[in-house]
């Protein structure tokens, strides 16, 4: 197999998968960066963008991290006016748009050019037919050797995982967490390294040389790349460009079995992302919790809990006998689990709450072991009136009792 | 064909890890059992409750067919068999509890897969293969549908388990 590229350059798709792989993981290095904003260079990109739509250099307010954003007085914060277009409108006139809106115009325009030349790249790369699911799963370099195509293999193994670590896994609970604490419309904001996921994909094409990019495309991609090395979040107003430092701890864990290098948010001992200012998000196995859950979990607050998920995590942090314990749950019934030799099913009955439907509690054990050779158990919550073990296991998949009895095997 | 779950893991694509017990052959049986929150159960016992449909039935391919990943782990379950086999159906399973995610017809040994769960062996039939749910409400005698259902018994909400 021969790669685009001339003598002395990666000739193998081998080497070129390789190197993608290496752009990747410069990426999500930038991504997850915990140093100081490299503020002249942020600066020095804003400004240009600033002036690739007309508009004269910002004055730039640095802040300690998006909360802080969020806190500054009105004078301080860029227009957060949300246009609005209108056909009688003069502002329906690209030139008389916000700032914030001709960027986001161009950034779009930028983008949509770029797709445009990877479509077509991938369009001339056909995937045979349930190859592509497959090579999600297994390491590129093995997708590679099943006759994956280098191109298509490109997004699984370069832009669709680190959308899925940085876009998803560490922005999401910041963005959702910035947005709770804003409780109004702060404007558009562009996340600095946060970009990385789409900047990166374009890069990988491009220093790989599959991509022919104009020098203009190339030179906007620059400062967009430029910004996703340099710094955290920011919003660009008239006069205003309000930019938050990076972080300064990011904790995260590879996600299980994840053959690109995906991880998610982790910490049990604090909050998984925090800035200079002490604002962050805590964060659980890629779950997002409030604070209580890893400081003081009570069966009390996991019963005030709206939210299933966290109510799952504050009830494994404090422990399932704990819980059941705290939670002053009556044991109604065990009987032994089936398919499952040696382990025991358990039916509670938990005391009624007005804030809350009736429900049973069935703890089980997991049929197979985790790494450290224990089996988990979980807890799942069952309607009330069902007083037999193998009955609420048996109602969990759509069963009679008589009927779960039989289950042969538990894996 | 018998088969390790080592052997499984190879011929799915799937890394099977080493604290399973990759050696030991995996029972290929006509009972219903469980791999995490799936189950799979001869249609036998339960078809006053599913109807199959008659064609939409797809041949397993060689890499096999993903039945169902879960959100946080990223570890698909993965219904595998040798070519000609086995038969999936999704489309035109209708389930009364809303729980199958679908259907096989296999003639020869078909096997389910999952990378933390290990390995399921499933006999020559016809099986469904449901998820798993919770609840809370009071039980009627009668599983109730999605989002809650009032009947006699009085009112239930469910939502599938996903782990």
């Amino acid at each position: 197999m021969s790669g685009p590229l001339g003598p002395g350059s990666p000739t193998s798709d081998t080497d070129l998968l390789r190197r993608a792989t290496q752009i990747r993981d410069e990426w999500l290095g930038h991504a997850l960066s915990t140093l100081p904003a490299d503020r002249p260079a942020t600066e020095a990109a804003i400004t240009e963008l600033y002036e690739t739509i007309g508009q004269r250099p910002p004055r730039f307010r640095w802040v300690d991290s998006p909360a802080a954003m969020a806190r500054l007085a009105p004078e301080e914060s860029p227009d957060p006016a949300p246009v609005r277009l209108r056909a009688a409108d003069s502002r329906n006139r690209v030139s008389e748009w916000p700032t914030a809106s001709r960027l986001a115009t161009q950034m779009m325009d930028l983008r949509r050019g770029l797709d445009r030349l990877v479509n077509a790249r991938l369009a001339g790369a056909p995937v045979p037919p349930g190859l592509r699911r497959t090579a999600r799963d297994i390491p590129p370099e093995d997708a590679l050797g099943r006759g994956m195509p280098l191109r298509p293999l490109l997004e699984i193994a370069v832009g669709d995982p680190l959308q899925a670590s940085v876009g998803d896994a560490v922005a999401g609970p910041l963005r959702t967490a910035f947005t709770t604490l804003a409780g109004r419309p702060v404007g558009p904001v562009w996340s600095g390294q946060h970009e990385a996921p789409w900047v990166a994909r374009y890069d990988t094409w491009r220093r790989l040389g599959m991509l022919p990019v104009s020098a203009d495309r190339g030179r906007r991609l620059d400062l967009w790349a430029s910004l996703a090395r340099s710094c955290g979040w920011w919003w660009p107003g008239e006069e205003v460009c309000v930019v938050a430092e990076r972080p300064l701890a990011v904790h995260h864990e590879p996600l299980p079995h994840a053959p690109n290098g995906q991880l998610r948010l982790h910490r049990d001992d604090g909050p998984a992302v925090v800035f200079g200012d002490g604002w962050g998000v805590h964060v659980l196995h890629g779950t997002p919790v409030p604070e209580w859950v890893l400081t003081a979990p009570t069966a009390e607050r996991i019963a005030a809990e709206r939210n299933v998920e966290v109510r799952r995590t504050a009830i494994e942090r404090l422990g399932w006998d704990t819980y059941i314990d705290q939670a002053g749950l009556r044991l109604l019934a065990t009987a032994p689990d089936p398919g499952n030799p040696g382990c025991e099913l358990r039916l509670y009955d938990t005391p009624r709450d007005v804030r809350l439907p009736p429900s049973r509690l069935l703890l089980a054990v997991n049929g197979s072991v985790e790494r450290d050779g224990h089996r988990r158990r979980y807890g799942l919550s069952v309607p009330d009136g069902i007083d037999d073990p193998v009955a609420a296991a048996g109602w969990t998949y759509g069963l009679p009792g008589e009927v779960y009895a039989r289950l042969a095997r538990r894996t | 064909m018998t088969m390790t779950l080592a052997q499984l893991g190879e011929r799915s694509g799937q890394n099977i890890p080493d604290h399973l017990e990759r050696a030991t052959t995996v029972p290929v049986i006509d009972a219903p059992q469980a791999q995490g929150d799936l189950l799979v159960i001869p249609y036998r016992l339960v078809e006053d409750d599913v109807h199959l449909p008659p064609a939409q039935w797809t041949a397993v391919p060689p890499e096999g067919i993903e039945l169902l990943r879960s959100t946080t782990g990223g570890n698909p379950h993965t219904l595998v068999a040798d070519p000609g086999t086995c038969h999936w159906a999704s489309g035109g399973v209708e389930d009364r509890t809303q729980l199958a995610l679908g259907a096989l017809r296999t003639t020869g040994p078909a096997y389910l897969i999952h990378a933390e769960h290990g390995g399921t062996g499933i006999a020559p039939g016809t099986y469904v293969v449901r998820r798993q749910r919770e609840g809370t409400g009071i039980a009627g005698r009668r599983a109730s549908r999605g989002r809650g259902v009032a009947d006699r018994f009085g009112y239930v909400h469910t939502r599938v388990v996903a782990d």
